[in-house]
């Protein structure tokens, strides 16, 4: 970025932006800088069922607390908690418990009221086996279950991992002994699953997570057979297997290939969402026959030479154009509006080879988000995070100003409102990552 | 923080009356829903259920919140007694223990595959009643002469049969 430029400040960007609503500027600028919270607000934590201390089911002899969300008093997601391994932009805001509420605070001023959300109860079982539930599924947010598909990243491996990425070097909840799942782990979700939906009217969303692994049997490069990432595609269908005895949903007529009617049926949609690589076809007809309802692979940065830059694995597996290509065909297979794509925004800003003024970056960006728009995909963005494990923490990377991302989810939303697209599955309940989403509240 | 009357508290804790939700869209449009899970809260806000995110109740009542707008709500009982509230968007909760008081309880009304979006809580700032011979009361003394001029209480005598003479 360069650093001449003036930086406007919270209030100063509300008032230049006054159809922008205030809570969704504080949830950015809750990101950029970081919340705290004092023992007071620890406390109110604990009082009213928003703190866990995981320790014991990690097998840590330190403590490690997790907390519930934090909202704004409209649903907003307060962002920016659990700041202490990232890099940030200026003072920390503070949340403290007064007079019996708990505030958002910069510095001595009271700015917003906000509350907690108590963590679920499935934190606290274990499933038959013996395992905490909360190393099953990873998610401490309400509204969405999310599930690690495996607990690597081979790009990682090969020391190409997308640079803005702690994904290997951060301990995850959901690490496990066996890198991919085996019939006990899997036993283990059927058992969590039906066990959290018995917490009635938590959840609405599962979201399938993990990192990349190209291998599988490609023609050329470096991994040699018929189709690449098939070894990723293998485990998201064993764990839509498994959830396949969760839910009503019921088989439906399968349609050969070539569009006929076939004797056989496939599983019908689950509610389940893939934060997926990007899939060939076939492997993608696979995951749709499974039960699959939504395929989300994202593209990360648009800029040509950016996305080779910061996602070297990306690049190397097999390239931009291969991904966008998978991301257009997976509209065929799941539908339009059953597909999208995200930018972490900011990281197209990254210095040296980043973008080194704000509307060149959104311009680029917003010629990604109409292209991809255009062909029946919804792009989201989420907040650039610079945290330790990343390359960009270890390159001291700045993240970009508040006002740029203002400018860039009012962007988004007009592209969505031409485009008539929605994505509600990444909607603002689900993990309050997707600014754009916030705005698309307003749309009935 | 605004009191609201006990008459009032009591028809808003009636499961008999009618509740109706009023809120503007971008463009002031008005929509009017019925709500069926109403309650007032300890602190004295008023809380009701919303069935689904993408009603045109829900999505006003966002801009409400986001942009200091007022909302309307109008509760009926079943004598005719009528009480408008005004107020503002305070808190919306889709979880936590307020949510799972009211998703319980919209399970219970409409059977397990029932939907709830999440709980608006609203602070109310005024009050009006609205019944009908409370408002006649105050718009006789208020405009006297917009009064129809044959009403009995303006009238000496009332003419008798009138409506047989008619039809005769």
């Amino acid at each position: 970025m360069n650093e001449v430029i003036h930086e406007l400040s919270f209030e100063e960007v509300a008032k230049k932006y006054p159809d922008f609503p205030r809570t969704v500027i504080r949830k950015i600028d809750t990101s950029l800088r970081g919340v705290i919270l004092t023992e007071k607000a620890l406390e109110g934590a604990k009082e009213e069922g928003a703190f866990y201390d995981v320790s014991h089911d990690l097998g840590r002899e330190t403590h490690k607390p997790v907390l519930g969300e934090v909202f704004f008093r409209d649903g907003t997601y307060l962002l920016g908690l659990n700041c202490e391994e990232s890099r940030l932009k200026g003072k920390p805001y503070f949340l403290d418990l007064i007079d019996g509420k708990l505030w958002l605070l910069d510095g001595e001023n009271l700015l917003e009221e906000v509350y907690f959300a108590p963590v679920p109860a499935f934190f606290r079982k274990k499933t038959s086996r013996g395992t905490p539930m909360i190393k099953v599924i990873s998610s401490k947010v309400p509204n969405r279950i999310s599930i690690n598909i495996f607990t690597y990243c081979q790009f990682f491996r090969e020391k190409l991992p997308c640079k803005y990425c702690s994904y290997m070097a951060n301990g995850s909840f959901s690490r496990r002994k066996d890198e991919i799942h085996t019939p006990e782990s899997l036993e283990d979700i059927y058992e969590t699953v039906n066990e959290i939906l018995e917490e009635e009217g938590k959840w609405t969303n599962i979201n399938l997570i993990s990192g990349s692994d190209p291998r599988g049997m490609h023609q050329s490069g470096a991994y040699r057979g018929n189709s690449p990432y098939e070894n990723e595609v293998n485990e998201y269908i064993k764990v839509l297997k498994t959830l396949q005895r969760c839910f009503a949903t019921q088989r439906i007529p399968a349609v050969n290939r070539n569009g006929s009617p076939s004797h056989q049926t496939v599983q019908g949609s689950l509610p389940v969402n893939a934060i997926a690589s990007a899939f060939p076809r076939e492997q993608q007809l696979r995951l749709k026959e499974a039960g699959l309802a939504v395929y989300i692979s994202n593209i990360e940065v648009w800029d040509k030479k950016l996305f080779e830059w910061i996602c070297p694995g990306k690049a190397k597996y097999f390239g931009r154009q291969y991904w966008i290509d998978s991301i257009l065909s997976a509209v065929e297979i799941f539908g339009r509006g059953n597909v999208s794509t995200q930018l972490v925004a900011g990281a197209e800003l990254a210095e040296p080879y980043g973008f080194k003024e704000m509307d060149e970056a959104l311009a680029s960006n917003l010629e990604g988000v109409e292209f991809f728009a255009r062909n029946g995909v919804y792009t989201t963005f989420c907040i650039l995070w610079v945290d330790r494990g990343s390359v960009f923490y270890r390159e001291k990377q700045k993240l970009p100003p508040l006002e740029y991302y203002v400018k860039l989810a009012q962007g988004i939303n007009k592209i969505r409102k031409k485009y008539n697209l929605n994505a509600s599955y990444s909607g603002y309940r689900g993990d309050g990552f997707h600014l754009d989403m916030d705005l698309a509240r307003l749309a009935p | 923080m605004f009191k609201l009357p006990k008459e009032v508290v009591d028809l808003i804790n009636d499961p008999e009356s009618i509740k109706i939700v009023a809120t503007a869209d971008e463009k002031g449009n008005p929509h009017c829903a019925v709500k069926d899970f109403f309650t007032l809260l300890e602190d004295g806000n008023l809380a009701f259920a919303e069935e689904f995110e993408g009603s045109q109740t829900n999505v006003n009542l966002v801009r409400a919140i986001w942009f200091a707008k007022n909302v309307e709500l109008t509760v009926r009982g079943k004598d005719g007694t009528t009480y408008q509230i005004k107020g503002k968007p305070y808190k919306y909760f889709y979880t936590g223990p307020l949510f799972e008081k009211f998703y319980l309880a919209a399970r219970e009304k409409w059977g397990p595959d029932s939907e709830l979006a999440g709980v608006w809580v609203i602070t109310p700032e005024e009050v009006k009643n609205e019944t009908y011979e409370v408002r006649k009361k105050e718009e006789d003394k208020k405009h006297p002469f917009f009064r129809h001029l044959d009403r009995s209480s303006v009238r000496r005598t009332k003419i008798q049969n009138s409506k047989s003479e008619i039809s005769n």
